[in-house]
């Protein structure tokens, strides 16, 4: 991240200040208007879905989630330790449905529970790789967009992008399965 | 149907609650008050990441990249009009859609172009968003193979929706 973050940043000032100098501080300071707009989207959709996940939790409800996907979960990230596992189901049940809201805190909390143990590199590489490729089923922005420009066959993308989605999610996973050496958890 | 789906989970959620005598809430405001520490900790992370796709775009680099990617991309059957589209997705979703939209505007809605980048939109992911925000902790990964692989499938991904969208 510190090399492609450094590289980009650095020949873009560059070639800024060759071009127009005014435009780097300008640029810089909208990216972070841009990030603090976002973030003022990000915390109310973040505690909807963080309220609506917290009573899930306490239903008990997760628990059979994270029960059912335990299976298919070993299969692809190896022994999960429970609480990780937990999360991580909610973040891919998310992910699929298109529950945005819901998959970058439960993201996180993945994360920050697999680095409580040691060996998980590679259930860490594979959940990044799985999110990074898009799981998601139906991207209701692209459709809403398509409605708001008139389309005639505004779902006609559905199919396509699902049969592409599985094609990145799969390559992926394979990818990972063949670079990235499994180790058990401590 | 599908506009069905997520209120009728809530819904479903909220009920068995209530069924099962938790204090809804209580738990609900439990819940969204952790919304706040989240959005403090990725918040330094969502401002590198824009300022760094805020430059890219205006130092005119990303137009760079994307006229010196195109005849590669070309090659691979992903037609230059979207080349832009495949290089800034994976730093930036706000930007690629605004610029699908200039894409619907261009050459229309229901074209060969727009189809496809409603595919290439929708079945890939902003992976150096994902890459910043996900990793808040601050510890050490080794994410840079991660990354590359990400990339190469999402770069397969995009082949395959132009070739899709062909026949579908």
């Amino acid at each position: 991240m510190n090399v492609i973050f450094g590289t980009i940043i650095i020949i873009s000032i560059i070639t800024l200040i060759l071009k127009n100098p005014d435009t780097v501080l300008s640029a810089m300071l909208q990216g972070g208007e841009n990030a603090l707009s976002l973030s003022m989207k990000l915390v109310v959709i973040y505690a909807v879905w963080l309220g609506i996940f917290e009573v899930l939790d306490k239903t008990k409800l997760t628990d059979k989630i994270s029960r059912v996907l335990y299976k298919p979960n070993r299969l692809l990230f190896g022994e999960l330790p429970e609480k990780a596992n937990g999360y991580m189901s909610i973040n891919i049940i998310s992910n699929i449905f298109g529950m945005s809201g819901a998959t970058t805190p439960f993201g996180i909390k993945s994360i920050l529970e697999l680095e409580k143990h040691k060996n998980t590199e590679y259930a860490i590489a594979m959940f990044f790789v799985v999110n990074a490729t898009s799981i998601q089923l139906i991207s209701t922005s692209v459709i809403a967009l398509r409605i708001s420009y008139n389309s005639i066959a505004p779902t006609s993308v559905i199919l396509p992008t699902i049969l592409a989605t599985a094609v990145s999610t799969i390559t992926g996973i394979l990818l990972v399965k063949v670079f990235i050496k499994r180790e058990k958890y401590v | 149907m599908s506009k069905y789906f997520i209120p009728l989970i809530i819904l479903f959620i909220f009920l068995i609650a209530v069924f099962k005598k938790i204090k809804l809430y209580d738990t609900f405001t439990n819940g969204a008050k952790s919304a706040v520490p989240y959005i403090v900790g990725i918040f330094p992370f969502l401002v590198s990441i824009f300022i760094l796709t805020e430059l890219f775009e205006k130092s005119g680099l990303s137009d760079l990249i994307a006229d010196l990617f195109s005849p590669v991309f070309n090659f691979f059957g992903i037609p230059k009009e979207l080349t832009k589209l495949v290089l800034i997705k994976p730093f930036s979703g706000s930007g690629s859609l605004a610029m699908l939209s200039e894409i619907f505007k261009e050459y229309g809605v229901d074209a060969y172009i727009s189809r496809c980048a409603c595919v290439i939109y929708g079945s890939s992911e902003t992976v150096f968003y994902i890459a910043s925000v996900y990793f808040v902790s601050g510890k050490k990964h080794k994410l840079t193979l991660p990354i590359i692989i990400s990339l190469t499938a999402t770069f397969f991904s995009c082949v395959f929706a132009c070739f899709i969208c062909k026949i579908l």
